[in-house]
């Protein structure tokens, strides 16, 4: 107030002719309000035409603070008005720079104030603009253009560089309301706002709504991002707490290939869809009443999404998610193929039954291979922050070619399939009651006790029982190529711990079954075997005898490995003084191999095993 | 005599069995340690151009810092921020890991304090660290 009745007083001595050529004003502290202004000095001069200068050193005014503050109102031709100041807030340590050079119009209160080099820099901030205000009553219009406009917050995390842009904001009061209208264009620049980062303009916001006191109203906005979408949305914010008192949005027509890299994967972080490939369409609706999600739709069409780590795929997804905080919603969801870990996935549709945060569903049906993953009485539910669900699995025989080709593995022969009566997830961990039980190379492996934690994930765990029974011993060793044995053979792998699918744990015990069966040993195998037990293992008959037999009779034979932190502690079927029976042979000439390594580092053994295939393997193909 | 001796024993057994508990292996391995060398092993290379930069330097507290996000373009600043992060949550892990292996959970802390030494001394010159209150170049 009081700076508006000197100034009145100065406009007027301006057009009386006064005999001064100069009035000067001093003040050490001028109070008003929330303002108090210290040694603020105006001088007037009335030569020629008029020009006032205003300095001030100190200026408080709520929480701003203002330094050696300069207007400069020149009405010597076209009126110009020109301020600089150091600004900052009280709590800031650090003085930002503003100025502005404008035009003053005839008539103040009604035409377009005219500003151009405006510039408001700090440490990390430059900020060129220009800007047009037209006072309106009980409003204003106003044009700003950012030109080239740098930014940064300290840390880095909320930045722009070469950000140019228009702004036009239409406001005006009636009453205790302030209805505006606005509109921001981003032409070009780059922005990166934790986590997002935009490269490019191209992007507008149009918003037309109203703020009466803390609460401020959309009527009508729409995001328009380049090449993503168009988001349609209105609703109601408390401005002081943030909270959504309504909220509508629609975002029908989203283009996923361009929408995932921009705004799904920076929030994806660690979870294993942070590394995939999307294309297709999607459509978004959301209603929210008092911070609360009311309704949602998620629609996807012909979409496919593609993990970069080839974990999973799938192609031609088409969903239709729709859920309701209050009824009971039916949900579908379909895909033409895909994979899983290497595993082929048929046609898949999957429907299913959700009431607010639980899902159920009476099967659902997994084309793998030539077989199908059988899932039934299905249940799931997401409470505080996790799921947890069960369901009862079955494998339908799939073929062990196909599947060993999938997994890349030597093709094994036979079928194998599963029944699981009770499979739960909760906390992150995949338990399985029931036994899986796969037939292979004539016997069956049976795998019981099955644990998972994220198999998709960073770390995959994986623990199990494996027993095996009766494998037979000669298609084992051709489809391997570890020389020729015959006979039959047992395992017992009890507590395998795989971590990132490599064991680290187990206690493995592979023997030749009970029983009388053809039991013969090629010499080649015999060699294979001493190697595997290293630099110190020896076939205890001369090579000279070696030489002259091509297959040896065994009794029986076994291998142990207890490993626990990459070590293997191996032992055989016997002890010996220093070592361990792995063949004991009978007949003449009887053959006896020995292992001498108890410990043999994982990797070395992992190693052995390699040289001892590939090794076979070269040689066929010789 | 014969009781002092024994005794004596005692004592010395004692002592030497704190002894050897005390010195951590720093160099143990398990799975899981392994498991996360690996992963900060693959992670090194794309760290490296940051560390030379003085993007991110040393903490005092074994971990690493962005000293100065603004030497790292806008358009990789997402990936450097989750880098940042991603190797502070596998130093974190591996501390505590190796503080198990050895049996001694509650080392974690002087297992953390000796790392900082460690990383700082194996830190190539240019790259910065922490000392006393500020950066210093190596």
């Amino acid at each position: 107030m009081l700076l508006r009745a000197i100034f009145a007083c100065l406009l007027a001595l301006a057009q009386n002719a006064f005999a001064v050529s100069t009035i000067s004003i001093s003040a050490d502290t001028i109070t008003n309000d929330n303002a108090v202004v210290r040694s603020a000095n105006i001088l007037v001069d009335l030569k020629a035409q008029t020009t006032y200068t205003i300095k001030a050193q100190h200026i408080q005014y709520d929480k701003l603070e203002a330094r050696n503050a300069n207007v400069f109102l020149d009405y010597r031709g076209k009126p110009t008005l020109t301020f600089d100041t150091d600004l900052k807030q009280s709590s800031d340590k650090a003085w930002a720079k503003a100025q502005m050079h404008c035009l003053v119009p005839a008539n103040l209160m009604q035409e377009v104030w005219q500003c151009n080099d405006g510039k408001f820099t700090a440490e990390r901030i430059n900020l060129p603009f220009a800007l047009e205000v037209t006072p309106q009553p009980k409003g204003f219009a106003a044009n700003i253009n950012l030109q080239s406009a740098n930014f940064s917050d300290e840390a880095g995390l909320h930045a722009a560089e070469k950000l140019t842009g228009h702004l036009t904001v239409v406001a005006k009061q009636e009453g205790d309301t302030l209805h505006f209208n606005s509109a921001l264009n981003w032409q070009s620049g780059e922005v990166f706002w934790q986590p997002l980062y935009f490269a490019n303009g191209g992007h507008e916001l149009q918003a037309a709504g109203s703020l009466k006191g803390d609460i401020l109203t959309l009527d009508n906005a729409t995001l328009k991002l380049d090449k993503v979408g168009d988001l349609k949305f209105s609703g109601q914010v408390d401005t002081k707490t943030f909270k959504i008192q309504k909220l509508n949005a629609d975002l029908p027509n989203l283009n996923l290939a361009e929408a995932y890299p921009l705004l799904f994967k920076p929030f994806l972080g660690k979870t294993m869809l942070n590394n995939a490939e999307l294309d297709g369409k999607a459509a978004l609706n959301v209603s929210v009443v008092d911070s609360q999600i009311k309704t949602f739709k998620i629609s996807l069409k012909d979409a496919n999404i593609d993990d970069k780590n080839h974990k999973f795929a799938f192609y031609n997804v088409n969903a239709d998610i729709p859920w309701s905080y209050d009824a009971a919603t039916k949900v579908s969801f379909s895909y033409n193929n895909g994979q899983l870990l290497n595993m082929p996935l048929g046609r898949t549709n999957i429907g299913a039954e959700v009431n607010r945060y639980s899902l159920v569903s009476p099967s659902i049906e997994l084309p793998i291979l030539d077989g199908a993953f059988k899932l039934s009485d299905i249940s799931a539910a997401y409470i505080n922050d996790n799921w947890y669900w069960h369901l009862r699995a079955a494998l339908t025989p799939v073929s062990m070619p196909d599947a060993s080709r999938a997994f890349k593995l030597p093709t094994m022969q036979g079928k194998a399939s599963a029944e699981i009566p009770l499979v739960t997830y909760s906390g992150g961990i995949l338990t399985t009651d029931g036994e899986m039980v796969l037939n292979v190379f004539d016997g069956t492996a049976t795998v019981s006790q099955l644990t998972m934690q994220n198999p998709l994930g960073d770390s995959p765990k994986l623990s199990a029982d494996l027993v095996l029974r009766n494998l037979d011993m000669g298609s084992l060793t051709r489809t391997f190529s570890f020389g020729a044995i015959e006979g039959k053979l047992d395992g017992d792998v009890l507590g395998l711990e795989l971590l990132n699918w490599k064991p680290v744990k187990m206690d493995a015990k592979l023997q030749s079954s009970p029983g009388n069966y053809l039991k013969k040993i090629s010499q080649r195998a015999v060699e294979n075997i001493s190697s595997l037990g290293g630099a110190g293992a020896a076939a205890a008959v001369q090579r000279s005898v070696l030489r002259f037999f091509k297959e040896f009779n065994y009794e029986k034979m076994g291998l142990s490995c207890i490993l626990r932190n990459n070590v293997c502690e191996m032992s055989g079927i016997e002890s010996t003084p220093g070592g361990y029976v792995i063949v004991k042979g009978s007949g003449i000439p009887a053959i006896t191999v020995l292992g001498y390594n108890q410990t043999v580092g994982w990797s070395e053994l992992v190693d052995r095993i390699k040289r001892v295939i590939e090794g076979n393997t070269k040689l066929i193909v010789k | 005599m014969k009781k002092f001796l024994l005794s004596l024993l005692v004592i010395v057994s004692i002592f030497t069995a704190n002894w050897v508990a005390a010195a951590a292996d720093l160099e143990v391995n398990t799975p899981a340690i392994s498991a996360l060398k690996a992963s900060m092993q693959a992670r090194h290379s794309q760290l490296g151009p940051f560390y030379s930069s003085g993007a991110v330097g040393l903490t005092k507290d074994a971990f690493i810092a962005i000293k100065d996000a603004t030497a790292v373009p806008l358009k990789d600043r997402g990936g450097f921020n989750s880098l940042v992060s991603a190797e502070n949550a596998d130093r974190t892990n591996l501390y505590k890991e190796i503080a198990t292996a050895n049996g001694h959970p509650e080392w974690q802390g002087d297992i953390q304090n000796t790392f900082a030494g460690r990383w700082i001394d194996k830190a190539q010159s240019g790259w910065f660290y922490q000392s006393g209150g500020g950066w210093v170049k190596k």
